[in-house]
């Protein structure tokens, strides 16, 4: 077997006992890996009802198929579980090199199950696969627990840990690996910390042979062009990191402010990706294998570290009414440190500001204030006054106070970066994405702003379910690989099919790809139906529907999501009420389910 | 400017040299450049289809502009061009591909370029190595074929670089149909053209 290495831990916290599996070739090529194999995963393990704080949650950490190999950005894994926040299934990826090290170790990827008596933490090597006491480990932030694991088990362990947010069981905690990379989204972190697990520590460097090099060689020459030539992978993101998008969204009247009461920042430049080359960057770097390299090293005039990234940037700054570049900056690295997840803090700070702006709630928090949106980043980690609130998310906290339509948010999952009033694909990839509102599922802006891979007119709403259901479908399968998005932006399916043959030596072509992506987005879509989401769930915020943009170029719009919604559901296969039908299922080879 | 964008890259379609959405156009403004957006249709451009971003700086735009705006940076850098298109003009690739330079045997082309050199590289698209070398040749010649891949024109305006590359196509075209013709040229004035 190439690309797989067959072996998947299962790790037993209650009963402190740890297994080796194989599952069946079957399942690895029905979803290949990553997401996808993570939702099988929990579909067949973790019942309907469950709560995600709880024992019987899992947390299911999977590499792919290509993580590891020589291709580029594979250096990627996922971790599935059922989200204290949305209550959905759902998935985040990592880059950093904690995947690429889980496979060398030999292992496809662990289960982790049932509950620790006190803290622990995992390492797995080639021989072996130890629960160990965490005690000491307890209560650190996040560079300080990889610095301790580090001294005690010696060198080439990557580590995948949380923060005190997420022992905290912070609902908007993420889980971060090799100090700085984040599974930002869905409060994973809180499900770790709710097993009582800080860390788990891997090491390996068995060799990843591909099952036809001359062919991947061949292949990845041809990728690597592609990567050299296109100017967003080999300039745009390489020179500015994410934030190159800030100007070109917010010229378009895309990028949301002041929780997305406006669809522009008159302040964007001063935090956009020429203001961190310009002000704050003193160096890049690449995840495993990355050629493009998007990461920012910055310093400011008071502390240092990685980032801030297009969506942190946004949702630490201009969503809270914030320019200052400094500050986001800080918070961003405080985030990281803490383990929190960078776009919910924000949008929830962001919602709390408006709503003590409508005097909905007493609080000292204003729009502009950097300073504050500081301190709550810390009482959110620590569960401090009315930082305890926001850390339950904005759905829960504006609920709490009456004023749920001033939660930006789809399915509890808190908005990213872009206002789909002026790109209405986008709108609908929000609505209906599995997970809440994720600008990753389908990345609409894709073909609506950067032109990838053809222009279409952003605010015609004509022809975007058709084109929306196929990103999602094609993204399904990219983070089952798994390999970065950035990748989508320089090649297409064609070449990652290519990839997937050279290295497994299984002969996968796109449209394989396409099937199992939809296969991946059906098996998670009877996930959340057996969870109780239905239809309703498949909206946007009030503001986003009814309220039309002031002003700039998106002026007069709203989301036209009734007109989109009704042909997705019909060319998804789903009956009215966004139910896959019987037909669809079996076509996909779901009608065990 | 968009209208001289629009009807020059109309005409590159109508023409032929360009296939739905290849080629690409920019002029310079001082330190910054206009440059067609990536994958954009050149006979059928909107404003939103023009790019301006930095000659020596990249700024946000880049993530828009063409994948040849570091060869079209590099010949405004080391060049007085002040326009440049760059086409696909299909029998002037296709011999391209056959020969090192290409000789006009037509009156016209003899007069406006006298010789096209044809220059081959590993990596024809967004190449750095395209980037370095090319303004040397177009230093000397108004147009230059990059083997197997396209021309690059340079001119003052972009109607100008458009002539070039126009002209270029005839020439070849002529060559082509001359050859498929089997007969012997009674007089050729070209013979010289290779010390051009």
């Amino acid at each position: 077997m190439n690309g797989w290495t067959g072996r998947i831990l299962r790790i037993n916290l209650t009963e402190q006992k740890v297994n080796i599996e194989e599952p069946d070739f079957e399942s690895y090529l029905s979803f290949l890996g990553g997401r996808g194999l993570g939702c099988q995963i929990l579909w067949q393990e973790v019942g309907p009802r469950v709560d995600p704080l709880s024992p019987a949650n899992k947390l299911v950490f999977l590499t792919g198929p290509l993580t590891g190999a020589r291709v580029p950005t594979s250096g990627r894994f996922t971790v599935t579980s059922k989200s204290p926040l949305t209550g959905t299934v759902f998935d985040s990826n990592s880059g950093g090199i904690w995947g690429a090290r889980l496979k060398k170790a030999g292992y496809d990827g662990l289960i982790v199950e049932g509950k620790a008596e006190r803290p622990v933490y995992i390492v797995i090597n080639e021989k072996e696969a130890v629960i160990k006491d965490a005690g000491r480990l307890w209560g650190l932030n996040v560079p300080d627990t990889t610095g301790t694991i580090a001294a005690a088990e010696g060198t080439g362990y990557s580590v995948a840990c949380i923060g005190p947010a997420g022992e905290n069981r912070v609902k908007i905690s993420c889980i971060m690996n090799d100090n700085t990379r984040a599974l930002g989204r869905g409060g994973l972190g809180a499900v770790m910390g709710s097993k009582l697990l800080k860390a788990i520590a891997v090491k390996g460097s068995r060799k990843i042979d591909p099952a036809q090099p001359d062919k991947l060689e061949f292949v990845l020459y041809e990728t690597n062009k592609w990567i050299k030539a296109n100017p967003i992978t080999s300039q745009g993101l390489p020179e500015f990191g994410t934030p190159v998008l800030v100007n070109l969204f917010n010229e378009c009247g895309i990028f949301p402010s002041y929780n997305f009461q406006q669809s522009q920042f008159t302040d964007a430049y001063y935090v956009s990706g020429e203001a961190v080359a310009e002000k704050i960057l003193v160096g890049k770097k690449g995840c495993y294998g990355c050629p493009i390299k998007c990461t920012r090293l910055t310093r400011t005039s008071r502390d240092s570290g990685e980032g801030p990234e297009y969506e942190s940037i946004w949702a630490l700054g201009p969503e809270c009414g914030i320019s200052d570049l400094e500050a986001v900056a800080e918070a961003g690295y405080l985030c990281n440190r803490l383990g929190l997840d960078t776009i919910s803090v924000g949008v929830t700070i962001g919602c709390a500001m408006e709503m003590a702006e409508k005097k909905m709630i007493e609080a000292d928090i204003r729009f502009g204030d950097a300073s504050r949106m500081c301190s709550l980043v810390e009482d959110i980690a620590y569960r401090r006054g009315l930082g305890r609130e926001l850390g339950e998310g904005s759905r829960n906290f504006a609920r709490k106070h009456g004023g749920e339509r001033f939660a930006m948010q789809v399915k509890g999952l808190e908005l990213p970066a872009y206002d789909p009033r002026g790109v209405q694909g986008m709108g609908l990839g929000f609505a209906t994405s599995n997970r809440g509102g994720c600008h990753l599922r389908a990345y609409m802006v894709g073909p609506e702003i950067l032109g990838i891979p053809k222009m279409v007119d952003r605010f015609s709403v004509e022809g975007k379910a058709g084109l929306t259901i196929f990103y999602q479908n094609v993204n399904a399968a990219m983070d089952s690989l798994i390999i970065c998005r950035f990748m989508g932006l320089a090649v297409s399916e064609e070449y990652f099919a290519r990839l997937l043959s050279a290295v497994t030596g299984v002969n996968f072509q796109p449209q394989d790809l396409h099937i199992i992506g939809e296969r991946i987005w059906n098996l998670e879509r009877m996930y959340n139906l057996r969870e109780g989401l239905s239809s309703a769930d498949d909206t946007l915020p009030e503001r986003l529907l009814r309220e039309p943009v002031k002003n700039g170029p998106a002026r007069g719009r709203v989301v036209e999501l009734d007109r989109m919604l009704e042909d997705y559901y019909k060319f998804r296969g789903w009956d009215v009420s966004g139910i896959p039908t019987q037909k669809k299922l079996s076509e996909l080879g779901l009608e065990v389910i | 400017m968009f209208s001289q964008f629009s009807q020059i890259g109309r005409d590159l379609f109508v023409q032929g040299v360009n296939s739905s959405h290849s080629g690409n156009m920019s002029v310079r403004q001082g330190d910054r450049l206009v440059i067609t957006r990536r994958g954009s249709m050149l006979h059928n451009l909107k404003e939103s289809d023009l790019i301006e971003t930095g000659l020596d700086k990249n700024d946000s735009h880049i993530a828009l502009a063409s994948t040849e705006v570091g060869v079209h940076r590099s010949i405004y850098k080391n060049t007085s061009a002040l326009a440049i298109v760059h086409a696909h003009p299909v029998y002037a690739t296709a011999l391209s591909l056959v020969q090192d330079e290409i000789i006009p045997i037509d009156s016209e082309g003899q007069y406006l370029l006298h010789r096209i050199p044809v220059i081959g590289f590993e990596h024809t698209v967004g190449s750095e190595e395209v980037a370095r070398v090319l303004p040397d040749f177009l230093k000397e010649y108004k147009i230059v074929m990059v083997r197997g891949h396209g021309s690059f024109a340079v001119g003052q305006l972009l109607e100008e670089a458009y002539q070039w590359t126009s002209s270029l196509e005839n020439i070849c075209k002529i060559i082509y149909l001359t050859r498929t013709l089997n007969g012997e040229i009674k007089e050729s004035k070209g013979k010289h053209y290779d010390k051009w």
